[in-house]
């Protein structure tokens, strides 16, 4: 079969990349990776559109492990998703690489970096293909690794260290939840295979299945980093290499998604409202809360990190309205739902590799990622910018950008839970549906932010000033990935019907045609989907307009209500694209009509008569963010510290000195507590070590007879 | 809020009808003084003596008055003077600037009948400024006029200069005139943009703003009445004729038009 | 029996100060009274000089009116440090002599009511290149960036009407700032504001939302009155007095005709005191008004600023009517006024200033129930009585803060002491007050108006004609924004030797960043107004 061929040969593509690092020499090390790294990304995109577009499918043996089964891989459409995810991020990050890693050439070893790099590459893509729990957890856990020695590779300074130690702990915790998880799933059958852990998710008793949930849900929760789990992510992405940035940002923390949607979708699929109220509270809450710390960030890789908890909760806010409509049995609903998360999810990986590569080579350019200390870049790394500009576009949500999309998928799914029946449910999705809407406004205001502080105005520091744009080496991943934002968001009408391919396994019922009806195509067709009002509807907005022009499908639908009475919401970005380059193409030429006689004459913005302006006379970023850091004081506590003031002559200032210590509110309030509490434990278990040998002989003895006890007792 | 709407309502339409009709209103303007024929020379002198600013000038007849130089210290009305200069009651005394074929040329109809103002004290005492701001009161609203201020020199039309140009205002007033797109026009109002007043040209003003910037139209006065100053504004989109800044013996006294 | 028992004792006062000086400060500083004992001068060695002013502010509790500075023929410089008290007490003059050589002197900005010198000491640095020393800060006020190093204008040896090649700044030029914190960042405003406004420029500098600190600077415009007026004839330095503040005009040049007439003994007939205190509360009415209409359109207040602005052009028309001119430009002169007010006249401004005393009631009534418009004042842009004291506040604004000083009733001049009348004082020093205190002080001007066209004494309107003296003389005047102090010597020829104005907006305005700072951005305006100065008056 091509598809074992293929994976065959991106594991030995993997390999040989871990190798060539040694072997070659000087400036070719990097070119090397690149190559293999992209190359391995080449053909994980066609495996995976092999299997989601085509008929093949993927399934593979590989050797039995004591009595819990046989180690399998295979790939449904659900892996494909995913796996196509990583190919299109690790592609241009590969590339990107390739131009990255010579400012660490000579200083630390690239050989090294190669090893973990591929080696993480193929564990991620191994935790992908995993059909038992065994071959997973090892994946899994090869992948934690190789993060960790990844993000801690620059590992002389102190700050990676430190940020790897709680990233790894964090991560061993979560895993330790998910073992346990799968033995109590695993429980009745002895068997591992995910095949014989479906077969029995029907009998487990509604205890258990709310102990595999919790222990599953929060343990890959951490991986995705939800809420409250989500410190390690703040923390690893600004020491990590901004190419590893990137990988954690778009594809690791989609590890934590997939296995969720895996277990909690698929092998153990979630009974009751319950588990996804948890989930969709989640989500909307990791959202919420990301965004407003990413809004109040000045320091790029940090924000860019807040807004991946931002966007992990909306993925998973989709996962829980999903799981809620298909216990609640609204199969279609919950297709659409489950299609939106994984829209977003892949929307998301795009535009945030987008913006750590963008972020990396405006490092690059200008010296600096905070942007209070950048501004100007627009005129000096036009290209760099233009790209920048597309992924802060798509990532605030903007039609016609890919973020549009799959975020008013989201909502308008979130909506729909008019259709429900328990009141309480319904409440729990308006309050989830009122946080994230005001998580899109917040985003809006965020990235409105990052660009115009950090790419427009004036330069605010030396860097910036001489910030000079990056050779092509650099920009290709990000036109890559900016042509994959607008081709994300202007056919949505294309990739609808693909994911929900990979959907409707789970769900058992299609949205494709409720979704994007086909419209323009064949009218006949469309009755037994659509009752003759909606058609109605549609033909009051206008839908039949341009259908001799405009091939396939254009408009995404939602609709709801009776036959008689339908509420009908429908957008079209491929439409807005139309529209905006019309109306754009209008102005243009009314402009230059108008303006034909007429000198144009540019001077410098009006500075209200002073001498001149300097760099410090401009908003910064922390300027522009202050409204929302007041307004959310409550929720934030971003701790501005005490003024401290210097004086002279009692009443001259001459320095006031304003000082932020930042503490994330999750962290004072989930996390802290229990760190203090070990600290407090492992103080007191230090007294402990008197130094004496007749104290530790006495140790050995007392638990000795512990044991004893307990053997007694228990048996 | 209603007791405000009440208020307003209560209070009625104060507004002057100037341009169309005569503003008669006592106290709308000090009025100017007027040239005067005189018999005796001393007389003439003592006039011409009691002038600070040289304003006042012997002629055949009598005395001539040069209003754009007038600072308004009426001295040559008060003070046990026994022969006073008439006084007309006009209040229409903007004018040419004093480089006047230049600005006259300039006036030519460039602007439609609506003007975007930008107001600039270059040292002005702040009187000017206080005339200037009463435009926007009640009494005279130069909105409906088609007049607006405008908070950037980039989207104004018009430049309205007071003040001598202190020393640090000089940049400042460059970089305004510089910043306006053309068309623009320069009015200076009062004395002291017009060629000093009493602070004159010294090591900490510029006497003028013409000493700077083209100016294309004056409104004398120290300082002009709001009326003047919306005359000024008149003439530079053409809707009133410019007045006749140096009044002579022979010609008649005025009365408000 | 109490009142009387202290006015005695304070009666004695020279006395008094005598005694307290001998006990101190016999050796070290010389004292002589003059002008039977209005003027007490103290001869201050420049080491003594922090300690006397210390003792002056603190102990005595005397208030620093004015720095004069002037270089002497002889060559050398002599500082005269003013400090006043009430009508009861003599002016102190603390004189210090400086050689030629030694042009240092110690600062007394650290002072426990140094604010209050501050500006002074970096006024006479600019102008006359003194050096305080121990000063925070010198440099950059009056003359800015690009004024040539080493030229100082109020030097004799300058000539007023040469031109001065002014510099180009480093183009890395920027005023220094305080404010370290990441992100921070300076808003500027001006020097050419959005509306109507006189030239200044102000620095916020902020991380956003709240401004952190206030960076004025003033003095864009500066015109030099006092160094054109050195030479001229008295007349034309009138003109001057009266126009380098127009919208205080009658103010400032009544303190210049003051100034004038102490030196040359003139007697100002009852009549003209009469009339003086009504065109000075006329000013004060309609600068009120004026302030007022500020206050409210920054706020917003469509109808109120429409009323308050009505009534503002009501007074200056009447003002107009009554006396020809719409500022009250050439009424007063050395002796008394130059026209009369004849008896219609009188009534009219009698009749019409109780109209509009009625009007300005009715619409303070209206904003005080409206909510909107005192959540914008109320607790905005506060000043502390402490501060007030310290950076010698005046006027209104210092009414407000609840130090309720008046020249009007401390040394009363014109008929002031010929009626009775409280000054208004409010505690909170925040926009509020400083409202109510324009609101009170105009109702209350237009009743002082009122109480002396009512009984304007008969008369000659002016007194003997100015017969000039070799002498110097310091008039003080209570301004619509405050004490205002007019210094000025003669020559024997009646030109001016040296003349030296303190306008009230100079100690205000130096103390306006007090209020604007630990406030949001948008209250910026609102505090602006409700200070309601002048430029033109601080910048001379």
């Amino acid at each position: 079969m091509l598809t074992v061929q293929l994976f065959s040969a991106f594991f030995i593509l993997c390999a040989i990349g871990a190798v060539a690092g040694f072997v070659a020499a000087g400036r070719w090390i990097s070119i090397v990776l690149a190559a293999i790294g992209s190359l391995s990304a080449l053909v994980i995109l066609a495996v995976s559109a092999l299997l989601l577009i085509g008929d093949a499918s993927f399934r593979a043996e590989l050797w039995p492990v004591l009595s819990l089964g046989t180690m399998k891989l295979a790939a449904d459409r659900l892996s494909a998703v995913f796996l196509f995810v990583t190919g299109l991020v690790f592609l241009p990050v590969s590339l990107f690489s390739g131009v990255y890693l010579e400012k660490h050439r000579g200083h630390y070893s690239l050989g090294y970096f190669g090893v973990l790099y591929h080696a993480l590459f193929a564990s991620i893509v191994l935790i992908l293909i995993a059909d038992d729990a065994v071959s997973f957890l090892i994946a899994w856990e090869l992948m934690s690794i190789a993060s960790y020695l990844l993000v801690n590779f620059e590992y002389e300074r102190e700050e990676s260290s430190h940020a790897g130690f709680v990233m790894l702990a964090m991560s061993e915790a979560g895993t330790v939840a998910v073992i346990i998880a799968f033995m109590l799933a695993m429980d009745r059958t002895g068997s591992l295979e995910f095949g014989a852990l479906r077969a029995s998710a029907a009998s487990a008793t509604q205890e258990v299945s709310w102990a595999i949930f919790l222990l599953s849900f929060f343990g890959f929760a951490v991986k995705a980093g939800l809420l409250p789990l989500n410190s390690w992510l703040p923390l690893a992405h600004p020491v990590a290499p901004t190419n590893v940035s990137a990988i954690l940002s778009a594809v690791i923390v989609n590890l934590g998604i997939y296995g969720i949607m895996r277990f909690n979708l698929d092998l153990h699929p979630t009974t009751g409202a319950g588990p996804g109220s948890i989930v969709l509270i989640v989500g909307s809450l990791s959202a919420l809360i990301g965004i407003l710390y990413a809004t109040v960030q000045a320091e790029m890789k940090r924000l860019l990190a807040h807004s991946t908890i931002e966007n992990m909760g909306i993925i998973t806010a989709g996962i829980g309205a999903a799981m809620t409509f298909k216990a609640t049995g609204h199969p279609v609903v919950a297709a659409i739902a489950m299609i939106a998360a994984l829209y977003h999810l892949a929307n998301h990986s795009v535009y945030k590799a987008l913006l750590f590569v963008g972020t990396g080579a405006v490092e690059a350019g200008a010296g600096t990622r905070d942007l209070d200390r950048l501004g100007g870049i627009a005129r000096r790394m036009p290209w760099t910018s233009v790209f920048f500009l597309i992924g802060v576009l798509s990532i605030a949500a903007l039609p016609p950008f890919n973020g549009f999309v799959s975020e008013w998928l989201t909502l308008q799914t979130v909506l729909r839970s008019a259709e429900l029946a328990s009141t309480s449910i319904k409440v729990v999705f308006a309050i989830s549906g009122a946080l994230l809407a005001l998580t899109a406004g917040l985003a809006v205001t965020c990235f409105a932010k990052v660009f115009a502080m950090g790419f427009l105005g004036m330069p605010r520091s030396d860097g910036a000033t001489q910030a000079k744009e990056s050779n092509w080496g650099a920009r290709s991943p990000l036109a890559l990935l900016a042509v994959a934002c607008i081709l994300l968001g202007v056919l949505p009408t294309y990739v609808i019907p693909v994911l929900d391919g990979a959907v409707t396994p789970i769900t058992h019922e299609s949205a494709s045609a409720a979704l994007v009806p086909p419209f323009f195509s064949t009218m006949a067709q469309q009755q037994e989907n659509l009752p003759a009002k909606f058609i109605a509807e549609f033909h009051d907005l206008g839908a039949q307009v341009g259908s001799a022009a405009l091939p396939g499908r254009g408009l995404v639908v939602l609709h709801r209500g009776e036959e008689q009475n339908p509420v009908v919401f429908a957008m079209s970005t491929s439409y807005t694209l139309v529209t905006f380059a019309v109306i754009l193409a209008i102005i243009f030429i009314v402009f230059q009509f108008l303006s034909r006689r007429q000198a144009l004459s540019r001077g410098p913005a009006w500075d209200g008569g002073l001498r001149h302006l300097w760099p410090a006379t401009t908003y910064t970023a922390t300027g522009f963010s202050n409204p929302v850091r007041v307004i959310f004081d409550a929720i934030l506590q971003p701790a501005a510290g005490e003024d401290s003031v210097e004086a002279v002559a009692r009443h001259f200032r001459t320095a006031i000195r304003r000082n932020y210590a930042e503490v994330h509110i999750v962290d004072q309030l989930v996390l802290d507590p229990p760190v203090r509490g070990l600290r407090t434990l492992a103080a007191v278990a230090r007294k402990m070590h008197v130094g004496h040998v007749n104290a530790y002989a006495a140790y050995v003895l007392l638990a000795m007879l512990f044991v004893l006890i307990l053997g007694v007792g228990v048996f | 809020m209603a007791n405000w709407v009440l208020k307003g309502l209560r209070t009625g339409i104060r507004t002057t009808g100037y341009p169309s009709r005569p503003e008669r209103a006592a106290g709308v303007s000090p009025g100017r003084p007027h040239g005067a024929s005189l018999n005796s020379i001393e007389q003439a002198d003592t006039l011409v003596e009691r002038c600070p600013t040289r304003a006042i000038e012997r002629q055949e007849g009598g005395v001539a008055v040069d209003h754009r130089r007038c600072v308004y210290c009426l001295r040559c009305q008060r003070d046990g003077m026994e022969t006073v200069a008439p006084w007309d009651a006009s209040y229409e005394w903007a004018t040419e600037g004093l480089d006047e074929a230049a600005s006259a040329k300039k006036l030519q109809r460039a602007f439609g009948r609506s003007l975007h103002i930008r107001f600039l004290d270059a040292g002005a005492c702040s009187a000017c400024v206080s005339e200037a701001r009463q435009l926007n009161n009640p009494y005279y609203n130069m909105h409906r006029l088609g007049l607006f201020t405008t908070p950037t020199p980039r989207n104004a039309d018009v430049l309205l200069v007071s003040g001598p140009v202190s020393d640090a205002m000089r940049l400042p007033l460059r970089k305004a005139y510089e910043a306006m797109p053309a068309p623009k026009r320069v009015v200076a109002i009062g004395a002291c943009a017009i060629f000093g007043g009493v602070f004159g040209s010294s090591f900490a003003a510029s006497g003028g703003a013409s000493q700077i910037i083209p100016v294309d139209v004056i409104v004398p006065g120290c300082p002009p009445p709001p009326l003047a100053i919306l005359h000024g504004l008149l003439l530079v989109v053409g809707r009133k004729p410019p007045a006749q800044p140096v009044s002579r013996p022979s010609d008649q006294v005025m009365e408000p038009a | 029996m109490v009142m009387l028992e202290r006015r005695v004792e304070q009666a004695s006062f020279p006395e008094r100060l005598a005694e307290l000086w001998r006990r101190k400060w016999k050796g070290r500083v010389g004292a002589a009274f003059e002008r039977d004992g209005q003027i007490c001068r103290l001869q201050c060695p420049t080491k003594e000089l922090p300690e006397l002013c210390q003792w002056l502010t603190c102990d005595l509790r005397f208030v620093l009116a004015t720095l004069i500075v002037e270089e002497e023929r002889a060559g050398g410089w002599l500082l005269q440090y003013v400090f006043y008290k009430d009508s009861d007490t003599p002016w102190i003059y603390a004189e210090v002599r400086l050689s030629t050589l030694s042009q240092v002197i110690p600062s007394l900005s650290g002072l426990p009511d140094g604010p209050s010198f501050d500006w002074h000491e970096r006024e006479a640095e600019d102008l006359f290149g003194l050096t305080f020393e121990g000063h925070p800060r010198l440099g950059e006020f009056v003359l800015h960036e690009d004024w040539p190093e080493g030229v100082n204008p109020m030097q004799r040896g300058f000539d007023a009407h040469q031109h001065v090649e002014l510099r180009h700044p480093d183009p890395r030029w920027k005023p220094p700032t305080v404010v370290e914190a990441p992100g921070a960042f300076a808003m500027p405003i001006g020097p050419i504001f959005s509306d109507f406004a006189e030239s200044a420029h102000f620095l916020l500098e902020t991380v956003g939302e709240d401004v952190i600190r206030t960076i004025p600077r003033f003095f864009y415009k500066y015109r030099g009155v006092e160094k054109i007026g050195e030479g001229q004839m008295l007349d034309r330095v009138l003109l001057l007095a009266e126009r380098f503040s127009g919208t205080s005009a009658f103010a400032h040049g009544l303190a210049f005709c003051q100034a004038v007439e102490t030196i040359c003994g003139i007697e100002v007939p009852p009549r003209a005191c009469a009339l003086r205190t009504v065109f000075a509360e006329l000013e004060r009415l309609r600068h009120h008004a004026a302030v007022i209409t500020g206050i409210c359109n920054s706020t917003a207040l469509a109808v109120a600023t429409a009323q308050a602005a009505l009534i503002e052009e009501d007074l200056l028309r009447l003002t107009c009517e009554a006396v020809q001119h719409r500022y009250l430009f050439g009424l007063v002169k050395p002796g008394g006024l130059s026209c009369d007010l004849p008896e219609d006249k009188c009534n009219l401004l009698a009749e019409s200033t109780a109209i509009i005393a009625a009007r300005l009631r009715a619409l303070h009534q209206m904003l005080r129930y409206s909510s909107s418009f005192l959540d914008r004042l109320e607790e905005v842009g506060i000043v502390s009585t402490e501060k007030a004291v310290s950076y010698g506040l005046v006027g209104p604004i210092a009414r407000a803060s609840g130090v309720s000083r008046d020249i009007r009733k401390l040394l009363p001049y014109a008929a002031y002491n010929a009626t009775h009348f409280v000054v208004p004082s409010e505690q909170e020093g925040d926009g509020y007050a400083r409202l109510r205190v324009f609101f009170h002080e105009a109702e209350q001007s237009a009743a002082l108006m009122r109480h002396f066209l009512l009984s304007v004494p008969e008369g000659p309107i002016c007194g003997a004609a100015v017969s000039a003296r070799a002498d110097a003389a310091l008039a003080a005047v209570e301004a619509p924004q405050g004490a205002t102090f007019h210094w000025l010597r003669l020559n024997e020829d009646g030109t001016v030797a040296r003349y030296h104005i303190t306008p009230p907006s100079f100690a205000n305005w130096h103390g306006f960043h007090l209020a604007a700072e630990n406030f949001a951005f948008q209250d910026f305006p609102i505090i602006l107004a409700s200070f309601g100065l002048s430029n033109a008056e601080c910048d001379r």
